[in-house]
């Protein structure tokens, strides 16, 4: 639905090509280890990994939030409306930041500040950014909280997060990314911290904000339901790198990379009961000591000689489904001729 | 309350269990009023059998499962454990049953004493289970291990040597050293990394088949219950809102707030997207949970509610044998 906008109009983020190495004592830790992903007009996109992969440490470059150091930002570009945001100016970056750029993190209680009002938080932005009247301001900070679903707004406004139940202070960090109207909405695992029934209806929110303002929402998640359920495009991480991007509906039908194969696979649902759950053996290798080659392959069932040694590339699918398997890809070729 | 097939014993029979925690208030903490955590749970756990235990945060589940193991005394109700009565024993009393009864707690970090070698803290369940030749205690040790999947000289490692996954295995492996016949699995894999989950799940339905456990298994975590339980109970502020075996639980929920819970499982199929009537449903559903002294404890966050809820008495029903629910409309 949205990758005729992203032709036709290009990309308002870009990354390409980031590495986010943390200089620790004895070791250097690769977070992020060459990265490209895009986000369109009007898209939401979801990186999903799992912890330590590298998603929330992408998403904190294109703030420039990653504290540098003990971080180092070793290459990349991070484009956004045609400008390189790793070499602008802090004055600069402070514009785009919070104004053009919002972010929604994972844990609303401490994200929000406990000694202000909701009303105080809300306008923050707004202060810093635009220039509104008091009254006005007021008004507009009613509207947002009204438009995250909150009732009695105007009275709300007054109240501090405590009084708030998780899914209301989630709505209300909501309405503080929207305060300026953004173009992109960066969202750090927004739910996870809260109950099935919250989630569903904070996810309906995302959706229903995202077409009403055509913003586009860049969205964190380790969560293969939340991203069935919100994204248009999936870029899947593995210790610091991409291995499979792809739209939703294909990513979950077509999955090509080994690993999204068994994180799909690994899911257990009530259609499996009675079967054993396929598992993928080991644990996560830590960013300090990353296998070479393919980072996958201790874990691998197809990996091969050549995947210890040699940094897999990505292999085209079409249709922009990439997958970075060329085991696989080499392998499944004849089937995908016929 | 449910009967189950007759030849199958239940391991534990919990009937009309309280547990009420005290709201203090002022300077002399006068107790001003009660948070009713569990108010009035009957649940039955047959033998070899897993039975899930499911609700959102809040709801209660892990008090009940800190009263079954009497870790908190409770006000009022029934525990049976292996056709005992467990809820009104002394100490002394149940410490021999204690060794039956073990739990598995959701976080593997701070559920470990980090000062312990994983040999040390599964040692003790060991010493506990009455092995006490030092030698038999660590060849008992290394037979644990193996069987949760790790290898025997982790028992010479600390706990921060380990990843997540495998500190939940130490710390099944410390639940089995005692050789329980309940064990009550408190959130076991919701602090894991998704790829790491799948093990865990698997493990224990092997050490189930293997050693014949009986799992009491809490969960927030829908997709996990529905794969992994025979029975599913679903608690609200306290309450069970409704019990059924798992299948039927799924595919024919009846409580008004089981529907609300399963339309809300985010499922890994982008096919099955909800529309925005759906979620709109859900929201309407949202409301104050002022509980009110007579009627559905549901009613003020109930979709399908209307003038009679006030009025009829909410109690467990059984309607279809085995399927037990707790609204009046069902």
């Amino acid at each position: 639905m949205t990758k005729d906008n992203f032709t036709e109009t290009g990309d308002l983020l870009s990354v390409e090509d980031l590495r986010v190495h943390f200089h620790g004592d004895d070791a250097v830790a690769r977070a992020v280890d060459g990265v490209d992903f895009r986000v369109g007009h009007n898209e939401t996109v979801c990186l999903v990994g799992e912890s330590g992969c590298g998603k929330t440490v992408s998403a904190l470059a294109v703030l420039g939030l990653v504290p540098c150091p003990p971080a180092e930002i070793a290459s990349g570009r991070i484009l956004f409306a045609a400008q390189d945001l790793l070499h602008l100016e802090e004055e600069a970056l402070r514009r785009i930041r919070g104004n053009r750029i919002a972010m929604v993190f994972q844990e609303p209680l401490t994200s929000l500040n406990p000694v202000f009002t909701v009303g105080d938080q809300i306008g923050e932005a707004i202060r810093i950014h635009r220039a509104l009247p008091d009254d006005e301001l007021r008004l507009r900070c009613a509207s947002l909280l009204e438009d995250v679903g909150i009732a009695d707004a105007e009275e709300r406004l007054g109240d501090y997060p405590h009084q708030l139940s998780g899914g209301q202070r989630q709505r209300v960090m909501i309405a503080m990314a929207l305060a300026c109207d953004p173009e992109l909405i960066i969202a750090d695992e927004p739910t996870t911290a809260l109950d099935v029934t919250v989630q569903a209806q904070i996810l309906g929110l995302f959706r229903s904000i995202q077409q009403s303002r055509s913003m586009s929402v860049l969205y964190i998640t380790h969560d293969l339901g939340v991203v069935a359920s919100v994204a248009d495009r999936v870029y899947v991480m593995y210790a610091g790198i991409i291995v499979e991007q792809a739209d939703t509906a294909q990513l979950f039908r077509a999955p090509q990379h080994p690993y999204t194969r068994g994180l799909l696979a690994s899911l257990p649902t009530r259609s499996r009961r009675g079967e054993r759950l396929h598992s993928i053996p080991g644990s996560v290798p830590s960013p300090a000591r990353k296998p070479p080659g393919c980072p996958f392959h201790p874990r691998c069932s197809y990996a091969v000689e050549s995947c210890r040694r040699t940094f897999p590339a990505m292999c085209d699918y079409g249709g922009q489904h990439m997958s970075r398997c060329p085991v696989l890809f080499e392998a499944e070729k004849p089937r995908r001729q016929q | 309350m449910n009967e189950e097939n007759s030849d199958i014993r239940p391991i534990l029979e919990i009937t009309g269990l309280k547990k009420y925690f005290p709201i203090r208030r002022g300077f002399f903490q006068r107790v001003s009023g009660w948070v009713r955590a569990v108010d009035g749970v009957d649940l039955s756990l047959a033998s070899g059998k897993t039975l899930g235990l499911v609700g959102e945060s809040g709801c209660g589940k892990s008090t009940v499962a800190r009263v079954v193991l009497r870790l908190l005394d409770l006000q009022e109700g029934s525990i049976r454990f292996r056709r005992q009565e467990i809820s009104r024993m002394t100490e002394r009393e149940l410490k021999p049953l204690r060794r039956q009864m073990q739990i598995v707690f959701q976080d593997p970090y701070g559920s470990l004493n980090p000062r312990m070698t994983v040999g040390q803290s599964i040692g003790e369940g060991v010493r506990i289970a009455g092995i006490a030749g030092s030698r038999q205690r660590r060849q008992r040790i290394a037979e644990l291990l193996e069987m949760v999947g790790l290898s025997p000289d982790a028992a010479d490692r600390f706990p921060h040597e380990f990843s997540g996954g495998q500190r939940q295995r130490v710390g099944i492996a410390r639940a089995l050293s005692v050789n329980p016949s309940l064990v009550i699995c408190d959130e076991p894999i919701s602090a894991l990394d998704v790829s790491i989950q799948a093990q865990i799940i698997n493990l224990l339905k092997d050490l189930q088949d293997r050693l014949g456990l009986s799992y009491l298994f809490i969960s927030h975590d829908l997709n996990v219950v529905g794969y992994l339980c025979d029975r599913v109970a679903v608690m609200y502020a306290g309450r069970i809102m409704e019990e059924a075996p798992a299948l039927e639980l799924f595919e024919a929920p009846r409580h008004p707030y089981t529907r609300k819970l399963l339309s809300a499982i985010p499922e890994p199929d982008p096919d099955r997207r909800k529309t925005a009537a759906e979620v709109a449903e859900t929201e309407a559903a949202e409301g104050s949970e002022a509980a009110e002294a007579t009627g559905c404890s549901y009613r003020p966050a109930c979709s399908a509610k209307d003038d009679s809820c006030r009025d009829l008495p909410d109690e467990l029903r059984e309607i279809q044998p085995g399927h037990w629910v707790r609204c009046t409309k069902a």
